[in-house]
């Protein structure tokens, strides 16, 4: 897969690696401070200006892994800035490069509307003090002289939750704006921002001899390979402590049956809604639109689902999510919402837990089908929308008529609820998911869609084609809990 | 108010969770879910003092079997 941060993907790895191995040896504690010296013996620097800074970038994702803020200071957030990381990249938002002509249209110049541009002996000049970043000079310019420098890390961000420290040109994240969608994670080619951990609470209590239950996500299938099935997933978790493991494609079932309930009332009613599985679009209308919660369905994610479904067979069970999603993790966080998974890791974590203890995923038949191939589908963009309204036409409700704008990515959610906002939205339904190409393209993905695509198919395809509500039967005794939540 | 339970795992196995459990509970038998909002938070440090729970911003040390107290005291109190 070709990413921006292969190198500091590599390194995050490493460091939660030997993290967990320390974690599940019981000497955290006391080899936390020599770890920096272990993985950057030195005497020469390989990626940063010393060998100190680049030991102090270690120490604070140490902190991160450990689910610690990487400084001092506190807050929520579980995306964070990892400061020692962040090179600073150039505050000037467009720059005159060498292509300029110094032509005689001078349409940049003409384009400005601050008198920021001045032209100097080689080149047009920007005044930084002067230039607003309306860039309409770059669009001006017919050689494409100018570049627009944004961060690449405020470029990733949907809802402008990123800006820059005025004195020290170190980013930020505001929490209050942020949606912990992790998109600004894997943009930063410094890995200069990552998200705090629950993978050390999870081994200590695994350590503790507590009964913990693995959910694995929907997007899962196809991501390590055509021969890694869900008894794959299971085999490996009980060999690393897990006493189980139950397919979230379930939760997608139980979802989806609740919501075409929601929907069927709503479209009789005229009310538009939006889907709630989606931890960073509900986070998205919490933040950006609390206006429009009496809009979203009140049906709980399909995470919450099975864990419901779990806790209420037994309640003693920890229910933990894994996935390629980083905005579960403030999903688990969010208390409100009764019996809801207790944690929630991220491929990267639960094979930085596997490699730590010499677990390796390997090829197995597999044994049972716990989803429909509509819930499993629940995490491909549309996924949603279309189990919802399998529902309806297995109830006997007519769906044909209903219009479902599927938002693929946080920026099309967001056009969405301002277009619901302003009472224009031109269909009954949002099915909203943060991630392009819908759970399969979450920031913590272990491949991309399209390389995975082949193998999901494989495996998806080799399941039985039952009906969600006859899955639903065979699975979960549905008296036994609620599907819905308070807002 | 924001009340904030911390379910790092040195609280977890204090009893954070049977704290949250019936939180939630008063929560819901106190008609006050538009006015409490329970909050989970990752570990702060102080896991000598847990089961750590902070309203807003304050924090005390609280054993499962104190959360009734607390609620009336801390929470019910401060509401008025």
């Amino acid at each position: 897969m070709i990413t921006n941060d292969a190198t500091a993907l590599r390194i995050t790895h490493e460091v939660l690696y030997e993290v967990a191995k320390l974690a599940f040896s019981g000497e955290l504690e006391e080899k936390r401070d020599e770890l920096p010296f272990k993985m950057i013996p030195g005497p020469k620097a390989q990626f940063r200006c010393c060998i100190y800074k680049e030991r102090e970038v270690i120490r604070q994702r140490i902190r991160l892994a450990e689910g610690k803020t990487p400084g001092n200071a506190n807050n929520k957030n579980i995306v964070q800035v990892i400061s020692s990381a962040c090179e600073e990249c150039p505050i000037a938002r467009y720059v005159v490069t060498d292509n300029c002509q110094k032509c005689m249209g001078k349409a940049c110049q003409q384009s400005c509307k601050f008198g920021a541009i001045t032209m100097g002996r080689d080149r047009a000049y920007i005044d930084p003090s002067k230039c607003k970043e309306c860039g309409k000079c770059s669009q001006a310019c017919p050689y494409n002289a100018i570049a627009d420098l944004m961060r690449p890390c405020k470029r990733s961000c949907p809802v402008d939750a990123i800006s820059m420290e005025e004195e020290t040109g170190i980013v930020k994240i505001d929490e209050k704006k942020c949606i912990q969608c992790g998109a600004c994670i894997h943009s930063c080619p410094f890995g200069a921002i990552g998200a705090r951990s629950f993978m050390v609470d999870i081994i200590n209590l695994l350590r503790a001899g507590k009964r913990v239950v693995a959910m694995l996500a929907p997007a899962t299938e196809g991501q390590f390979g055509p021969d890694i099935t869900m008894s794959s997933w299971r085999t490996a978790l009980k060999k690393l402590g897990f006493e189980d493991m139950v397919e979230v494609g379930l939760g997608g079932d139980l979802t989806a049956a609740a919501e075409a309930e929601e929907w069927a009332e709503a479209y009789k009613e005229g009310k538009k809604m939006t889907t709630s599985c989606c931890p960073a679009f509900v986070n998205m209308i919490k933040q950006h639109f609390p206006q429009l919660l009496e809009n979203m369905s009140t049906t709980v994610s399909p995470m919450c689902a099975v864990s419901r479904m779990l806790k209420a067979k037994d309640p003693e069970i920890i229910t933990v999510f894994i996935g390629p999603c980083i905005a579960k993790k403030s999903e688990t966080l969010d208390l409100n919402i009764e019996g809801n998974a207790d944690y929630a890791l991220t491929f990267g974590e639960i094979r930085a837990m596997f490699r730590a203890k010499g677990v390796q995923l390997l090829p197995e038949p597999n044994d049972t089908q716990q989803a429909s191939i509509f819930g499993k589908r629940f995490g491909n963009g549309g996924g949603v929308t279309a189990a919802v309204l399998e529902c309806l036409k297995e109830s006997g409700e007519d769906a044909d008529g209903i219009k479902v704008m599927q938002c693929d990515g946080a920026a099309e959610c967001r056009k969405a609820l301002l277009l619901l906002k302003a009472g224009r939205l031109p269909a009954d339904f949002i099915e909203g998911m943060a991630c392009v190409g819908g759970c399969v393209g979450g920031p913590s993905r272990h491949k991309k869609e399209q390389e995975a695509k082949k193998d999901r198919d494989k495996l998806i395809g080799e399941a039985d084609a039952r009906q969600v509500h006859e899955n639903l039967k065979l699975n979960v005794d549905l008296e036994s809990f609620s599907m819905h939540r308070k807002h | 108010m924001t009340v904030t339970i911390c379910i790092g795992s040195s609280c977890h196995l204090k009893g954070s969770r049977e704290i949250i459990q019936k939180l939630q509970e008063l929560v819901c038998q106190n008609h006050l879910e538009e006015k409490v909002d329970l909050n989970g938070s990752f570990c702060t440090g102080n896991c000598v003092k847990g089961v750590c729970v902070t309203v807003d911003g304050e924090l005390f040390s609280l054993k499962p079997e104190d959360t009734e107290t607390f609620f009336e005291e801390k929470v019910l109190g401060r509401l008025g």
